[in-house]
């Protein structure tokens, strides 16, 4: 299939990966408690095989909701108008709410998320973030529980995808140009 | 491993699930070896784990996508009709597709997703469950890759919940009577 020999080098291998995961549970565990019963709002697509391993981790009763969101922007960069696809199947009022993500690059669409979901009165709002990328923050946005902060590479990977690809790459790497130019021609 | 109140046993626990999905994904990997646009469409919210265990261990190139929906449901009783609250963001035309679900029951909501993705002229499409509960088919549809066939129970765990509840539990329980009357 040849998806692996398009990563030039692993930025996170599978273990560190895991063992990182393991510690945002812990960390999780740590702030919310079974009355709090958390929901968990993961955002798709690129969210989902991360919050599938975070919350085998999670000891505290919990709930997982879905939104799908698609930024009007074309190509790689986010104009931060976002349109919601699919929104939550519940409501959030009084509810404590943990955003799952799996990067923040600008911040634009998270921010985007936490002032839509916060209109809706949730009784409190916390973000967990696999990656960040902090060279690429243009709108800061507070960030609860980030598993590994990434300097401005291309990463794909558990979850991150290229033009749809290497979504299941069970690590974080970051993709060769030639693959980047490759899959943007096609 | 202390389970939680309401669940009465584990019906197939981490490791079993583990190593059914690998078979699966080898299944699946030989059979789309020839196939470059395969996508997987998992079926939300109960699809999500499986899915992502899935996809992880498949050997072929593919694209995932998801779909939600909601059946018009009177309690547990399922009517058959089911509501699409969320299409695949890409057209699945002339693309091979594996429908990706957690749970077949009466088999209406696979059906009725067979039969709505097949309108879209797909190169293929097949469908790929974990769970099945042959005692409650109300309708035949067609299974290719199947996890476990398990009894009339009702069972919580690895993405499916009873009124959301035990959805991310690792394995597969089964939910005592009185947890669910």
């Amino acid at each position: 299939m040849g998806l692996q020999d398009d990563v030039a080098k692993i930025m996170v291998p599978e273990p560190e990966l895991q063992a990182r995961v393991a510690e945002l549970g812990q960390a999780i565990n740590a702030t919310y408690c079974d009355a709090d019963r958390p929901l968990l709002v993961c955002v798709l697509k690129g969210a989902f095989v991360f919050l599938a391993d975070l919350i085998r981790h999670l000891e505290m009763r919990h709930e997982v909701d879905f939104m799908e969101i698609s930024s009007y922007g074309a190509g790689t960069v986010s104009s931060g108008v976002v349109r919601i696809l699919l929104d939550l199947a519940q409501s959030i009022e009084g509810r404590h709410v943990l955003i799952v993500e799996d990067i923040v690059d600008s911040g634009r669409t998270l921010d985007y998320i936490t002032r839509n979901l916060r209109t809706r009165g949730p009784a409190s709002l916390r973000v967990c973030t696999l990656l960040s990328k902090p060279d690429r923050r243009e709108i800061d946005v507070p960030l609860d529980f980030v598993g590994f902060e990434v300097p401005d590479e291309f990463v794909v990977g558990y979850g991150l995808d290229f033009a749809e690809e290497y979504r299941n790459l069970p690590f974080i790497g970051v993709l060769k140009e030639e693959a980047i130019r490759q899959r943007a021609n096609q | 491993m202390q389970l939680p109140n309401a669940v009465e046993r584990i019906l197939l626990d981490e490791e079993t699930i583990a190593a059914r999905v690998r078979e699966l994904a080898a299944q699946i990997s030989a059979d789309y070896a020839d196939e470059d646009d395969l996508i997987l469409v998992g079926v939300l919210k109960g699809a999500f784990i499986f899915l992502a265990d899935l996809a992880r261990r498949l050997m072929v190139s593919h694209h995932v996508d998801f779909i939600a929906v909601s059946s018009y449901n009177r309690g547990t009783v399922n009517s058959g009709a089911v509501r699409l609250i969320m299409d695949t963001r890409t057209s699945v035309a002339s693309r091979h597709v594996l429908i990706i679900e957690d749970i077949l029951d009466t088999g209406h909501t696979l059906d009725y997703l067979l039969r709505n993705f097949r309108a879209r002229k797909p190169a293929s499409l097949r469908s790929c469950v974990l769970l099945s509960k042959p005692e409650r088919r109300q309708v035949e549809v067609p299974v290719d890759y199947l996890g476990f066939e398990i009894p009339d129970l009702w069972v919580v765990g690895y993405g499916l919940d009873y009124a959301d509840r035990f959805r991310t539990l690792p394995y597969i329980g089964a939910l005592k009577q009185e947890a669910h009357e």
